[in-house]
């Protein structure tokens, strides 16, 4: 008959030793990801906490105004499920460049890099993971995050003014202010929303929530402030909220309000999108941009007018 | 996770991984005494828990490709729809063997969920919320002076009452906060102003919050928490000119 062994005694005795390795290869992760990132100077993310209110169309215009004032610009798309950046900027078909360096990430409008789990995918076809997603979300929710890792990891973003990371919607835990967290020196968060009451009350919460996570929420912007007109110009209101009540409670300034424009909306849904800087909704986003570099140079502005 | 062989009390090491079938690995070890060897079989639920966190069993040999996981796992389209794992479970029940314990439970929790709601008389969720540290902030919303320990004067009340309905319960909340912070049984205007500004137990002259209104609006808020930090480092609890003159060169190194 078998003696009867004490694992606790057994265990005392020896050294243990992580073969496995894991612990070590999540390290190298996430070395890797700061290695990568080394070269950019302002990495934001915009959020919302709630969907439709214009993120995507929000990041790439702020995206295409800052490099329409000479910066460097990235534009990470992480909305994994509903990514739409390469369609508005016209870059439906391309894809990221694989060489054992890493993935060269292809160039839009104005010289700016986008990577997009877009460039992954057939057209109209949704993304499907391997495995057994249908039964257990748990495993979905660690599969999308280290495919957002590797967003992160492997694109060779070089020497960046900027990177603007458009995240999914969700208020809280599940998903973007973690994906936030990710990203090594974070510059801060742009929060958008839109003057209604509903999506205030979910914003507020992400608001909240990325503050416990230690993200600097820079600013929001109201996005379908109102509704300008094609045929006349003039401007109606869409919604009856108050954004400037909500950046009040939260101690968030307000960098600014886009009304919602057909005439642009259109171009970007085309995938041709409208590059004047003359028109007005583009000078609107070009005076958020504005206050967002200021914002970011906060000590040079500090210095000179305090 | 470890192996350790029984008879020489020692580890055992890992040797090598094989994919016995879809959705399954074979993960084998060897005692390095006595030789004995034995391999672990994954089934499909358990190989995506390793997948999903992007490593490789028993370390790498050759460096990651770039998006490795994203392109190794994203579904082609000719096998898009095709449940791995409720292949599995659905062999494993046809069979009549057992599986998983976790899966078992999913298959019958709404069963248990309806007993558990009789004799419990709760939701059979609850135990697992509280494990979890979850903490549900009192509801502000049930009104202006639903918390018993503070009172609302009637023009502060009056104030909170203007805000609009979706920010109302995060300034009470917010306010009752730092009433009960710095004592206070009465809520008055003074409360709510002082309250937006709590800065931490730092003051600010009048001569000082004159100079922050210099500072464009969007950048004051920034501004007004990087001082106040400034002076806590100084172990300062006024904000004077001074403080502000001393931040100013501070920043200059910046231009």
């Amino acid at each position: 008959m078998a003696i009867e062994k004490d694992l606790k005694t057994i265990l005392g005795k020896l050294n243990y030793s992580d073969d496995a390795k894991v612990v070590q290869q999540i390290t190298e992760q996430m070395r890797q990801v700061q290695a990568r990132m080394a070269g950019i100077q302002h990495k934001l993310v915009v959020m919302s906490g709630k969907g439709g209110v214009g993120k995507s169309m929000t990041t790439v215009n702020l995206a295409l105004a800052l490099a329409r004032q000479g910066a460097k610009v990235g534009l990470l798309d992480v909305d994994l499920n509903g990514p739409c950046v390469p369609r508005m900027l016209g870059m439906t078909g391309q894809s990221l460049t694989m060489t054992p360096d890493g993935a060269i990430p292809p160039v839009g409008p104005l010289g700016i890099k986008v990577a997009s789990m877009d460039f992954f995918l057939d057209p109209a076809s949704p993304v499907r993971w391997k495995g057994p997603m249908d039964v257990s979300p748990v495993w979905l929710g660690l599969m999308e995050m280290n495919v957002i890792r590797e967003f992160l990891a492997d694109v060779i973003w070089g020497e960046l003014d900027y990177l603007l990371t458009d995240l999914p919607p969700g208020a809280a835990a599940d998903k973007p202010p973690v994906i936030a967290g990710f990203i090594p020196d974070l510059a801060g968060a742009i929060v958008v929303t839109t003057p209604s009451e509903v999506a205030s009350d979910v914003v507020q919460k992400s608001v909240t929530y990325a503050r416990d996570m230690g993200i600097r929420v820079l600013g929001m912007v109201e996005n379908m402030s109102k509704y300008r007109c094609p045929s006349c110009g003039a401007e109606h209101d869409l919604f009856e909220g108050d954004t400037e009540a909500l950046c009040d409670a939260l101690n968030v300034p307000l960098l600014g309000r886009i009304p919602f424009d057909r005439t642009l909306a259109r171009t970007f849904d085309k995938g041709i999108p409208l590059l004047d800087d003359q028109y007005p909704t583009i000078q609107r986003f070009q005076e958020i941009a504005g206050r967002i570099q200021s914002l970011l140079d906060y000590k040079k502005v500090l210095a000179e007018k305090l | 996770m470890k192996f350790v062989c029984l008879n020489c009390e020692t580890y055992m090491g890992f040797e090598k991984v094989e994919k016995p079938a879809e959705g399954s690995l074979g993960v084998f070890f060897g005692c390095p005494s006595c030789g004995a060897k034995f391999s672990m079989v994954t089934n499909p639920g358990e190989t995506q828990m390793v997948s999903s966190l992007g490593v490789k069993l028993g370390g790498r040999t050759v460096a990651a490709e770039p998006f490795e996981m994203t392109r190794g796992t994203l579904k082609d389209e000719a096998l898009a729809g095709s449940g791995q794992m409720a292949a599995y479970l659905n062999e494993k029940i046809q069979s009549g063997q057992p599986v998983a314990t976790a899966s078992s439970e999913a298959k019958t929790a709404p069963n248990h969920g309806k007993d558990g709601e009789k004799s419990a008389s709760g939701c059979p969720f609850s135990a697992m919320v509280a494990e979890m540290g979850l903490t549900s902030s009192s509801k502000p919303g049930a009104g202006a002076t639903g918390m018993p320990d503070l009172t609302w004067t009637a023009d502060a009340k009056e104030r909170l009452e203007r805000l609009p309905s979706f920010v109302k319960p995060m300034v009470q909340s917010s306010v009752e906060a730092y009433a009960r912070k710095h004592g206070f049984k009465t809520i008055n205007l003074q409360v709510m102003d002082d309250s937006k500004n709590d800065s931490n137990g730092v003051a600010w002259t009048p001569e000082a919050e004159k100079r922050l209104e210099n500072i464009p609006d969007f950048i004051q808020p920034m501004a007004r928490r990087e001082i106040e930090r400034i002076a806590k480092e100084r172990g300062s609890a006024t904000i004077t000119a001074e403080l502000m003159d001393d931040a100013k060169e501070k920043f200059m190194k910046f231009m």
